[in-house]
């Protein structure tokens, strides 16, 4: 087997891991029925949170203003704090895609693929959000992929929280947060919108051809999330200033357990991930100014015995956001930026990557519009540059690269309207000025950058 | 190795530390169990209130040096949704649903305490019109002075509520509400029913900056 034939199955599993990590999009009604507060109150406009909204995900997903089904112990020990009624909660998205040209066929060579796909559901998400006991918060969720067809545990995030008062004349001029993290997507535990996470677009066609990699930390090709699982500490002081840091290790769900040669990307021992943040906030209006990254060995895998040397991963990243909310006027933007610093060991040797050192570099901005929280939109631009090698981006129809660049870059149009604040209503434009290394016959088929430029109609409901 | 062994102590902190409360907002009775309640509970309104009622964003009202009685009032008809307006039903109801009596007694003694807050400065001629209209009302219309129930500098007394220092953006919103009767204040709609927009932003200039 040659080593180029043997790294097309590598990078189309990378492109079958975008399919289940597209799509970050959640808000979630049982939130609003443990506090009994409106979804206006921890979001601008969902999935995006306010201050307040903020505060409820770092104080562990617990407060609660609903009746509790209590029990205590002979020293008057609280042994159970429970919601009368469980938060549970539903999400529904329905979607139709179409790109530019059509795609190839996956089975018959120089045919197309019918132009334009409705799923219904595009994804249905079933949720446990709120509180377990005193202090103690999950968000966790299940989903049916309407593409892929199967259940599957996606982002999850469970809290335990201390919260501590001191200084002043009331003893409550400050306030810190100290807090434990267990999750399945590095930056998913973030209370801000500009981490991978959270951040735009929201939601996105997982039918639609995306860029062939991504950082480690990113959504997309190259993402871990819920691929690994982590514990982490993080610190809030006086609504200012936050610190995070989380290990994380392989976790992947389904195929070979113990894992095995079967499985790829698997990472290796433990992978630190850091968060550090400010947040100003001043009349309407805040502003948080950060930095996060994540230090990661991989295995590839995929044939390849998970022993030996590893691939290794430095993500660094920064990341701004301001926020306005006004009585009738909401105004978002959201930047981040990230350097990833690949040393391939692991991949060179087996044949899957020809350069030891690799970088990655992905710059996201976003600005977004509401009117009353019921209708906006968001204009976003994204770009990712990076080295160029031959095995790790192959050419292939529609998905590769004929260049062996990653470089993709574009921009996205976004219109929402909301009837009701849990209901959205949504019409996407993205527009590719490149696509994986080129804008002309990009994949080496005779496909350019713009066949791949998508328009995305989405219902999302949340109940 | 470092960062691990980082992660492991704060670990061991979160999970054996208590919360070291040093607030002593009590009221004459109260059980320990119902303090702990009130501490938790203004734990949970400091998050929009701000520390000691001092809140940033215009949306939550400052509730330092809030009369007490008025704040009782308030939560009680969050409780029962007996008062209506938008953000009342948006935050709320939910959040004075399972107040007790006593907690709700523990609230309003807590902020009632608090020092009031220091006004900020604005428009000079605005706030000069807001002065006349608070002190003298508007006698050709059967507006009387806003100073008469909520005192001459606007401190409020008994169920009339503390003015002085409050959001401009909060209270032209009252005000608002009150005129359009989704906020249930029948003596307030009667007074404030006439008063021009240009009016009630002059009033609420006047209010914040003193």
């Amino acid at each position: 087997m040659s080593l180029r034939t043997f790294a097309i199955p590598t990078w189309f599993l990378a492109a079958a891991l975008y399919i289940g990590t597209v799509a970050p999009s959640q808000a979630v009604p049982s939130f609003a029925r443990q506090t009994g507060m409106a979804c206006a109150a921890c979001h601008t406009v969902f999935p995006e949170l306010t201050p307040f909204g903020r505060e409820f995900k770092l104080n562990g997903y617990v407060l609660d203003n609903m009746k509790q089904v209590t029990g205590i112990d002979t020293a008057a020990n609280q042994t159970l704090a429970l919601n009368s009624i469980p938060p549970l909660s539903v999400m529904l998205q329905v979607s139709y895609t179409r790109t530019n040209k059509a795609l190839p066929d996956s089975a018959i060579s120089g045919a197309l693929a019918k132009d334009g796909d409705l799923l219904f559901p595009q994804q249905v998400s079933l949720f446990y959000a709120g509180k377990i006991a005193e202090g103690l918060g999950a968000f966790m969720q299940i989903t049916y992929d309407g593409a892929a067809d199967h259940f599957g545990f996606d982002n999850t995030d469970i809290r335990y929280v201390h919260h501590w008062s001191f200084g002043g004349v009331n003893g409550n001029d400050h306030n810190l947060i100290l807090g434990l993290t267990l999750n399945n997507n590095p930056t998913v535990q973030d209370p801000w919108n500009t981490t991978p996470a959270w951040g735009f677009p929201y939601s996105a066609s997982n039918t639609a051809p995306g860029p062939i990699t991504s950082a480690k930390i990113d959504n997309g090709a190259g993402g871990f999330g819920q691929s690994v699982a982590g514990l982490g500490v993080y610190a809030w002081l006086d609504e200012h200033f936050y610190a995070e840091l989380t290990d994380y290790t392989s976790a992947i769900t389904g195929g070979a357990h113990p894992l095995d040669s079967s499985q790829a990307n698997v990472v290796h021992a433990l992978a630190p991930y850091w968060r550090v943040a400010y947040e100003q906030r001043w009349d309407r209006n805040s502003l948080e100014v950060g930095a996060y990254g994540l230090t990661a060995r991989a295995l590839p895998g995929n044939g390849k015995p998970l022993s030996g040397p590893t691939d290794k991963y430095r993500d660094a990243a920064l990341d701004v956001q301001y926020q306005f909310i006004g009585e009738d006027h909401l105004f978002t933007a959201l930047a981040t930026y990230i350097d990833e610093r690949q040393t391939l060991d692991a991949s060179v040797q087996d044949g899957l990557a020809a350069n030891i050192d690799n970088n990655l570099k992905t710059l996201k901005l976003t600005g977004e519009y509401y009117y009353q929280r019921k209708i906006g939109g968001s204009i976003g631009y994204f770009s990712t540059r990076g080295s160029s090698d031959p095995l790790l981006y192959v050419a292939a129809a529609a998905t590769g690269s004929a260049n062996s660049s990653p470089n993709t870059g574009g921009y996205i149009l976004e219109v929402n309207y909301l009837p009701w604040l849990n209901t959205k209503l949504q019409l996407q434009y993205t527009g590719y000025t490149k696509f994986n290394g080129g804008k002309i016959n990009y994949d080496g088929s005779g496909r350019d950058a713009s066949a791949n430029n998508t328009t995305y109609l989405l219902t999302w409901l949340n109940f | 190795m470092k960062l691990h062994f980082v992660l492991l102590v704060l670990s061991a902190a979160v999970g054996l530390g208590q919360a070291a409360y040093a607030a002593d907002e009590t009221i004459e009775g109260m059980t320990a169990a119902q303090k702990a309640a009130l501490r938790k509970t203004i734990d949970t309104c400091t998050t929009c209130h701000g520390t000691n009622g001092n809140s940033v964003a215009p949306t939550f009202p400052n509730l330092a040096a809030q009369t007490a009685p008025y704040i009782e009032a308030q939560l009680h008809a969050f409780k029962d949704q007996s008062r209506g307006d938008p953000d009342a039903q948006a935050y709320m109801w939910g959040m004075a649903s399972q107040l007790s009596d006593s907690t709700i007694s523990g609230i309003a003694a807590y902020y009632a305490a608090q020092a009031a807050p220091t006004g900020k400065a604005g428009d000079p001629a605005l706030i000069a019109q807001g002065k006349r209209l608070f002190e003298e009302g508007v006698p050709a219309r059967q507006i009387p002075p806003c100073a008469s129930c909520h005192g001459k500098s606007g401190a409020g007394q008994v169920v009339f509520p503390r003015l002085a220092g409050q959001h401009a953006p909060y209270l032209l919103k009252q005000i608002l509400v009150i005129q359009s009767a989704l906020r249930n204040a029948p003596v307030m709609h009667g007074i404030v029913k006439d008063l021009t927009k240009d009016q009630i932003q002059a009033v609420v200039a006047y209010l914040e900056s003193i």
